[in-house]
């Protein structure tokens, strides 16, 4: 996806990142922080307000004990103990007595039970008398027990109560006074339960399907969970027996967090914003000053890439980048250097090949023109009446041999006067059919073991601007070239394809393939691997390959062929 | 040692004095009564249960045994059909603005009385006698005279119950306060009161005269004020309007009513078994059963009960106590019988006065408030027959008798010369100076 990034995005992107980054980690650190101190406090407000409850409860419990205390040494009560084991005693008399002395001393609950567990007189169910009130009368040292929860039965369902129970000495049994008040959400109010925090009473747990509430009855013990609106605590307030009776529930808002953690990433925001603004400001800034050189050094690169070598970078700075320039103006002024040091070596080396070629190929016809003049000298001195004969035949062979003379400087003079070539739309699959079949009677001579063409051409190829007589040259010579590889016989393969806006020629021999060396200079005119070529095919065909602004590679790996591989723009 | 004698000796010859003081009546003083109910009329029937209206009389009354004896009427005669009637008034006898009480002057407010329960009945009248007319028979209607629906009253602009009663209205503040003051020329001679004055929806307990709730009752007698109770003359039941009889039957046997009577009532009313009290019928205690409550709960398992309501009236706070202690004897039958202030529950606890000495006729009345249509006529001379129908109302499943009250009144020590009867009579009575 896209170019590469600018150094100037990098910078903007690295400036942007450090703010954010910088900004977010202030923001996690002080919303964390404040979480925690939030959380803290949170804990300990509840915890003072459990607290403040047990002793509200301790003080209710005071309270109850001793009202429960002035109820059994009340006279009424101590009547009835008195007259108990009257055995004309009459229990009923006094079925509404409870309600009256629990109006007294202000109880929401009060029994007065008789030995026998039955109830005498009820409170909070009137109509309970003569019933059995059974957990009353084991032998239990009730003033030890101190003040306890319980869950009173009443008419309507049931209530929690905080209960203390009395005997009162009745004969050789006892009276029992049960009462207390009521615990209910009336008993909450008494708390000072500060803003944002609320209280509530959870008797009716059977059916509630809250977790929270679940856990807690599975398992009675204070449990805390916080959501993101508020943080609610269970504490269970379990019975004499240890039985879960009710859960208190103490509800901390989180709304004061919210807002500050709000607050926080607001302020986050904004400074995060003003954090990218400034890094595309900085950018901008550092663009200007810092990457100036750079473009000015990349622009000098560019222009030493396009072949001025003369190019130099302006040279503003001692920092890093001011001896960058310096660095890169000595670099380009050894390229120079080097780069005409080599020039003049190549043009030694090719002189010196061509001379040398010029010497191999001017030698051999030399040599018989040497012979034949001097058989002619030896025939003139030696056999007069046999002169004419050699001369005729030496006159022909002498010719012979100029003609070779004459044609191997043609072919010299062919290659240093390549014509531009004229371009039309070619079928480049067309031409490679044509070339093909007239090196068909060479691929299959008598004497010579054959070789197979192997034609893979894409049927779609796209009209290709180009020189048809100089690509046949071209093809001609890659197709001989590949025929010289294969003196055993074997496989041309010569295939056509097309690619994004180009087609691509190859043609690959089955033959004894090329080193990597012979590969690099395998294009260097006059240079030849095989004993009677000139080395100035592959020249020709990189030449025409080149006037047409394409590409040609070799491929090739010893034992394993050659592939000549030519791409061409549509 | 010698002070101490004469002090013995001075005493000593108070006290016969004292002791005479308290039981000789004498005239004058303000009888207070503090009431926690309130009546808006001076019709006789509204007037407070157990307190006799001092306004107007009736024909006949009934006495402490429940029979009828003469009253304004000193004499009466029947034909052998009882369709016709003859009475014979009491002479002497003058309504509060000094008119007298003639056949003439009478005949026309009793007729008024009369005709809601026998419309085709027709009086003439002379002198003192009334003749009183039917095209039916009126069987009952020595006891109809004895209601008080039936007392003799006239209104006029300045006065609203001008009766021949002990006492005339003075003031009168309906729902709020009646003033009532001795009427001289009473012919059964001057009340030992001056006045009356009665206080309704009081909540003081403190008055010269006051109603008591049962639960008062023990608390009452401790601080050595009087009692003066009226024979069970209210019927508390159940009624079953929207629930099937088998439910009810079920309900019936697990209501154990001793505690009721000897808590609620605080042994001053009755277990009801019937619908008429014992002193009335004679044959209440043919009804009594035993509460069982394993075959009410197996008869409550087989019906397979929901939740069902009693009502009761939200104001009756005995009403109360009692529908709270049926709806315990309902769960241990594990019938779930919910209390509720509401009036549409499925079962209502109703308080029935008697309102006639007439047994037949309280047993029409009842029929008619259960609902049943078809009664036949009863003849209150045939205990068979009445024993008879009110078992057949019973066994209609419609209704569950549960306990007769009575009316508790609390007397001050100061107050004296109540006499047992059906209610208290305040001609009767008289304060200590």
């Amino acid at each position: 996806m896209g170019g590469p990034v600018s150094f100037r995005v990098k910078v903007f992107l690295s400036i942007t990142a450090s703010v954010v980054i910088a900004v977010w980690l202030v923001a996690w650190i002080v919303s964390t922080l404040v979480t925690r101190s939030f959380e803290r406090q949170d804990t300990q407000r509840t915890q003072t307000l459990v607290t403040q409850f047990h002793r509200e409860f301790e003080r209710r419990g005071v309270e109850v004990a001793r009202r429960i205390e002035a109820v059994a040494n009340s006279d009424a009560v101590q009547q009835i103990a008195v007259n108990l084991n009257s055995p004309r005693f009459d229990t009923s008399r006094y079925f509404d007595q409870a309600q009256a002395l629990a109006r007294e001393q202000s109880l929401d609950f009060l029994e007065i039970v008789g030995p026998d567990g039955r109830i005498i007189s009820s409170a909070e169910w009137p109509a309970r008398f003569g019933y059995q009130e059974s957990w009353l009368t084991p032998a239990v040292d009730w003033k030890g027990q101190g003040v306890f929860l319980k869950r009173i039965e009443l008419a309507d369902g049931s209530a929690l109560g905080l209960i203390t129970v009395r005997s009162v000495k009745a004969g050789d049994g006892a009276l029992y006074v049960a009462g207390g008040q009521r615990l209910d959400q009336e008993f909450l109010t008494t708390l000072p339960i500060p803003d944002g925090m609320h209280v509530r009473l959870n008797t009716d747990f059977e059916g509630s399907t809250s977790p929270l509430i679940q856990e807690v009855r599975r398992q009675p013990r204070e449990l805390a969970r916080t959501s993101a609106d508020a943080t609610l605590t269970a504490i269970p307030l379990l019975g004499r027996d240890h039985q879960l009776l009710a859960i208190l529930l103490v509800e901390n808002s989180r709304a004061e967090l919210a807002s500050l953690r709000s607050y926080i990433q607001a302020t986050a925001w904004a400074v995060g914003g003003g954090g990218v603004l400034l890094g595309l400001l900085l950018s901008l800034w550092t663009a200007s000053r810092v990457t100036r050189p750079l473009r000015q050094l990349t622009a000098s690169v560019r222009q030493v890439a396009g072949g001025q070598w003369d190019t130099r970078a302006s040279i503003e700075s001692n920092d890093e980048v001011g001896q960058l320039a310096r660095d890169f103006n000595q670099m380009t002024e050894q390229l120079a250097e080097q780069r005409d040091r080599m020039i003049q070596a190549e043009r030694v080396a090719a002189w010196r090949e061509l001379a040398r070629r010029l010497a191999h190929e001017l030698k051999n016809p030399l040599f018989p023109l040497q012979i034949t003049v001097e058989n002619m000298q030896r025939a003139r001195q030696t056999s007069p009446e046999q002169f004419d004969e050699v001369f005729r035949e030496s006159t022909t062979t002498l010719l012979s041999e100029l003609g070779n003379l004459k044609a191997i400087i043609g072919r010299f003079s062919d290659f240093a006067k390549m014509p531009a070539p004229e371009l039309e739309p070619i079928d480049l699959n067309q031409i490679v059919r044509e070339v093909v079949q007239l090196f068909d009677a060479q691929m299959h001579a008598d004497g010579r073991p054959p070789i197979e063409a192997n034609l893979l051409l894409n049927a779609h190829l796209p009209p290709v601007p180009a020189d048809p007589e100089q690509i046949r040259r071209a093809l001609s010579n890659l197709i001989l070239n590949a025929l010289d590889a294969m003196p055993q016989g074997g496989t041309l393969s010569i295939s056509t394809d097309s690619l994004d806006r180009k087609v691509s020629l190859e043609v690959s021999d089955s033959g004894e393939g090329l080193t990597e060396e012979e590969c690099e200079r395998l294009f260097t005119p006059y240079y030849t691997t095989k004993q009677h070529g000139t080395g100035l095919g592959l020249a020709i065909v990189q030449s025409v390959v080149s006037d047409h602004k394409g590409t040609i590679a070799v491929h090739s790996q010893p034992g394993k062929g050659t592939t000549f591989r030519i791409e061409l723009t549509t | 040692m010698r002070r101490t004698a004469w002090a013995w000796l001075a005493l000593s010859s108070l006290l016969p004095a004292s002791a005479r003081a308290a039981t000789r009546p004498h005239y004058g003083g303000t009888l207070a009564v503090e009431l926690s109910t309130a009546f808006t009329t001076l019709e006789s029937a509204d007037f407070p249960a157990g307190l006799a209206q001092p306004i107007a009389e009736t024909m006949l009354r009934l006495n402490s045994r429940g029979e009828v004896e003469p009253w304004l009427a000193v004499a009466w005669q029947a034909d052998a059909d009882r369709r016709r009637w003859r009475f014979t008034l009491r002479t002497k006898v003058a309504f509060h603005d000094g008119e007298p009480l003639t056949g003439p002057s009478a005949a026309p407010l009793l007729l008024v009385a009369l005709k809601k329960t026998y419309p085709d009945v027709t009086i003439t009248a002379g002198g003192q006698a009334l003749v009183i007319r039917s095209d039916r028979a009126m069987p009952d209607l020595l006891s109809d005279l004895a209601n008080a629906r039936t007392a003799i009253i006239r209104r006029s602009e300045s006065n609203p119950s001008i009766g021949t009663g002990p006492f005339r209205v003075t003031g009168w503040e309906p729902g709020r306060k009646l003033m009532l003051t001795a009427f001289d020329d009473y012919w059964g001679g001057r009340p030992f009161l001056d006045a009356v004055a009665i206080n309704m929806a009081s909540t003081r307990a403190n008055g010269d005269v006051f109603d008591v709730p049962f639960s008062a009752t023990r608390r009452i007698l401790a601080e050595r004020t009087r009692l003066w109770s009226s024979p069970v003359e209210e019927l508390v039941a159940l009624v079953g309007t929207g629930v099937q009889p088998a439910a009810l039957k079920a309900i019936a046997l697990a209501i154990d009513r001793e505690p009721l009577v000897n808590a609620l009532t605080q042994r001053r009313g009755e277990a009801a078994f019937g619908l008429l009290p014992e002193w009335l019928s004679g044959y209440a205690f043919l009804f009594r059963t035993a509460p069982d409550a394993g075959r009410a709960r197996q008869a409550a398992a087989l019906l397979r009960l929901g939740t069902l309501t009693l009502s009761y009236a939200v104001s009756d706070s005995f009403a109360r106590a009692v529908a709270e202690r049926i709806s315990l004897n309902a769960r241990d039958a594990g019938i779930n019988l919910q209390p509720t202030p509401n009036a549409n529950g499925n079962l209502r606890l109703v308080r029935w006065r008697v309102e006639s000495a007439n047994v037949a006729v309280e047993l029409q009345r009842l029929a008619g408030l259960l609902g049943v249509s078809e009664t036949p006529a009863l003849d209150a001379a045939n205990p068979t027959a009445l024993y008879e129908a009110e078992r057949a109302l019973l066994e209609t499943q419609r209704v569950i008798p549960l306990v007769y009250l009575p009316v508790i009144y609390g007397m001050s020590p100061r107050v004296h010369g109540s006499d047992a009867g059906f209610a208290l009579r305040l001609e009767s009575l008289w304060v200590d100076p």
